[in-house]
């Protein structure tokens, strides 16, 4: 695959990932079930009279996609394309909660509007007077990963040469009880830093969003590249997912030991850490092995911060040590594979090549 | 119309506004207090809701919600017809 290069990104999450500096300088540790992003200003970019209408989510979007476009130097994109799997909850919750109290009777327009799950593309091409192409992929746990393919294909194809894509969800009161119900989290809080060692089931909630200026041109900030991505529904076994990752790998000209770090979405749930036990052992038994998501918290884009986090890495050619989990990296970091599942269903596979 | 210009900064979610910083005959729409369409049809659910008014001619909207004088003459109105 023709690299991909990351010109630039933005992260809001919770990690103080919108400041700047060093990956995880500093690192925010918590003791609860459910992780909330760090928020910065949001008034930066967003007029005081636009921002009364946007829920948390809008405003993280915007922001995150602020951060990216500045920091690639782009002031207008040629396509904004995002992934969400559960959209605006908030001010779906607020709609259909007045629908409810007030027996369908004097709803107002503003939380409607706003409900929609391409509300975040459009307030970010609103902002921008951006009239290119607009997209929102929601597909669950590979919501983000089909928007970063469908950035790729557009920029192949050569109808846009920045793309502005990234994935973002957000946990909301309503959502976080249903999914609790679902048995999705742990019973009691856990301490962030521990998470992955964590010998019960059940994970913790997080939100976020990362956005990603890319290019088939690589940019002044450009650390790293996209050359392979690729997804698995419903694997039947352990052995159709290692075959796939040794497929992939082939597929981008390279093994398992041209892999410098594998970057795994394991999230401290005993059942569901079992699939990265089962690749980390088959294929990459001696490889340095770091993680995301007792950083970030578990949700179905969560693997937009993950890539945004091996970005990082590679511009810094460092792995902090809250994000490692097994082994020491190499001096140099050229490759990272950055493999992930979302409820054992949903399996991904994104390659970053240094650039 | 301290009242009304509570109800409005409630229902708008207008930020950084103040009742006292709203004075009675500005304009609310546009170099007034900047409000669009979306805010005008909050605020005849705001009417609705909190004095069971309805706007019978879509036509008025403009001259009722021109300025916080005009939308509490338009309730004081509404309300001692019905009385």
């Amino acid at each position: 695959m023709s690299p991909i290069y990351i010109n630039g990104s933005g992260c809001i999450s919770p990690q103080e990932t919108a400041t700047g500096g060093l990956l995880l300088a500093s690192l925010r540790e918590y003791e609860q079930v459910r992780l909330a992003t760090v928020d910065p200003d949001y008034k930066q970019w967003i007029d005081v009279k636009q921002i009364r209408r946007m829920s948390r989510v809008v405003k993280m979007g915007v922001g995150a996609a602020n951060l990216s476009l500045e920091e690639a130097g782009v002031a207008m994109p040629d396509a904004i394309i995002t992934g969400t799997a559960y959209g605006c909850l908030d001010d779906t919750g607020v709609f259909l909660t007045k629908m409810v109290n007030q027996q369908e009777e004097m709803l107002t327009p503003t939380a409607f509007i706003q409900s929609t799950h391409n509300t975040v593309g459009g307030q970010i091409s609103l902002l921008l007077g951006c009239n290119a192409y607009n997209n929102t992929f929601v597909h669950r746990g590979f919501s983000f990963e089909n928007s970063l393919l469908d950035a790729i294909m557009i920029l192949k194809e050569g109808s846009a040469k920045h793309v502005l894509a990234g994935g973002l969800d957000e946990i909301t009161n309503y959502s976080h009880d249903i999914l609790t119900r679902f048995g999705l989290y742990k019973k009691a809080p856990v301490k962030t830093m521990e998470l992955l060692n964590s010998p019960t089931r059940g994970t913790i909630a997080g939100e976020g969003a990362a956005f990603f200026t890319l290019s088939m041109e690589k940019g002044d900030h450009a650390a790293a590249a996209v050359t392979g991505l690729s997804t698995l529904y419903k694997p039947m076994w352990e052995g159709e997912v290692i075959g796939h990752i040794v497929k992939f790998l082939e597929d981008n000209d390279c093994t398992p030991a041209d892999i410098d770090l594998l970057l795994t979405g394991r999230n401290g749930d005993i059942d569901q850490d079992e699939m990265y036990e089962e690749v980390a052992a088959a294929l990459f038994p001696d490889h340095a092995e770091a993680s995301f998501k007792h950083l970030c918290g578990e949700y179905p884009t969560a693997t937009a911060f993950g890539l945004w986090m091996a970005n990082r890495m590679m511009a810094e050619q460092a792995v902090p040590a809250a994000a490692a989990f097994y082994g020491k990296a190499p001096e140099r970091l050229r490759k990272i594979l950055l493999y992930n599942h979302h409820q054992g269903t949903h399996h991904s596979l994104i390659l970053l090549t240094a650039c | 119309m301290e009242d009304l210009k509570k109800q409005i900064i409630e229902q708008l979610n207008l930020q950084e506004v103040t009742p006292e910083s709203i004075s009675n005959d500005q304009p609310l729409f546009k170099e007034g207090l900047g409000l669009d369409s979306i805010d005008a049809l909050e605020l005849i659910v705001l009417l609705q809701q909190h004095y069971n008014i309805r706007i019978a001619n879509p036509e008025q909207g403009p001259e009722i919600f021109y300025s916080i004088r005009s939308m509490a003459e338009f309730i004081t109105a509404q309300q001692t017809a019905k009385a």
